[in-house]
């Protein structure tokens, strides 16, 4: 995993743990997967489930999240989106210096 | 500017400089569009840019080669001009060379403004004065339109040597390539204002690989797109 990642590379990491887990995972493990800490992980989740990326499901043997179809097509289109940044040199950067 | 051109080109090549914009504008839409539509669905600010620099491309294409193309059909019809035609049909030129001037270079700046990577108004509204407001003021603004132009290329284009250097792969080496044609395009028309009317030509087919690189590059991110095997239970 790379040591400076964009807000793009979080959400995918986030997706894709989630997707690698057959579309439903625990909070622990997205947290495990995508190597954010607790606060940053929840307004990452946060943003992803407003957007409609995430479901969250509550069940009795606790919190899971689980990929929406517009999820999965975020990570169709995902490896288009970098192909056409990284090649046109659109990579935003970590910090934006004014 | 380029109807200016006229005068340096070789008669032959009349149509096909009109044919050859209009194909430009046609890349740098498709460009434009597809950036807008990688910001539309990443949120990030850098696709925006790189999506309005090329709109502003595109618009300088178009204004230019749908109007040279309605002086030529005018041209065409009344083969005997009356002074005042020539002189009407002169002004109406003079009015589409800057219109293509201000557009091509509101998106050079704003091409070089992305490759800066800050956010800052102030940067950008400087850029963009310092970059206009001298062509209305000199004497031979072709010239100026050029040497700016081609310092605005060259600094983009050190921001994509950057990058091939950091991603050393097929796509990042072609956008150099194509930008690196760009400058040399560039400097070819700046000499045919020198009434090197040869160098006109050269320089608009060099710009043609450049934009059919990019358009290539555009072709390979499509191609290389992969589908996510869905979870069970999703369609």
């Amino acid at each position: 995993m790379n040591k400076k990642r964009d807000r793009l590379q979080v959400i995918h990491d986030i997706l894709k743990a989630i997707q690698d887990r057959n579309g439903r995972i625990k909070p622990t493990h997205i947290l495990y997967k995508s190597n954010l800490s607790h606060q940053m992980l929840e307004e990452y989740l946060g943003e992803l489930i407003s957007k409609g990326f995430v479901v969250e499901n509550n069940s009795k043997t606790g919190k899971t999240y689980s990929l929406t179809p517009k999820g999965f097509e975020y990570l169709n289109k995902y490896r288009m989106i970098v192909e056409f940044v990284d090649s046109f040199g659109l990579n935003e950067p970590q910090d934006i210096k004014t | 500017m380029r109807m200016v051109h006229l005068y340096f080109m070789p008669n032959w090549f009349v149509g096909y400089n009109i044919l050859l914009h209009i194909i430009f504008c046609i890349i740098t839409l498709l460009v434009s569009l597809f950036a807008f539509r990688v910001h539309k669905m990443s949120g990030q600010r850098q696709p925006k840019l790189f999506s309005i620099a090329f709109l502003f491309v595109s618009l300088a294409f178009f204004i230019e080669s749908i109007m040279n193309l309605l002086i030529l059909a005018e041209l065409n019809e009344h083969v005997t001009l009356v002074l005042e035609d020539i002189t009407s049909i002169a002004l109406f030129n003079f009015i589409i060379n800057y219109a293509h001037i201000i557009l091509f270079s509101i998106g050079l700046v704003t091409l070089a403004y992305m490759t800066f990577r800050v956010r800052s108004a102030k940067i950008y509204s400087l850029l963009l004065i310092i970059t206009l407001v001298p062509l209305f003021f000199t004497s031979n603004p072709l010239y100026l339109y050029y040497l700016t132009s081609s310092i605005l290329l060259i600094y983009i284009l050190a921001h994509y040597l950057i990058n091939y250097l950091g991603k050393k792969q097929t796509r990042t080496l072609l956008v150099l390539f194509a930008f690196l044609l760009l400058l040399f395009g560039n400097i070819q028309v700046f000499f045919s204002i020198s009434n090197h009317e040869i160098y006109y030509v050269i320089g608009h087919f060099i710009e043609l690989i450049a934009y059919l690189l990019i358009l290539m590059n555009l072709m390979l991110v499509l191609k290389h797109e992969q589908k996510a095997r869905p979870a069970p239970g999703h369609s």
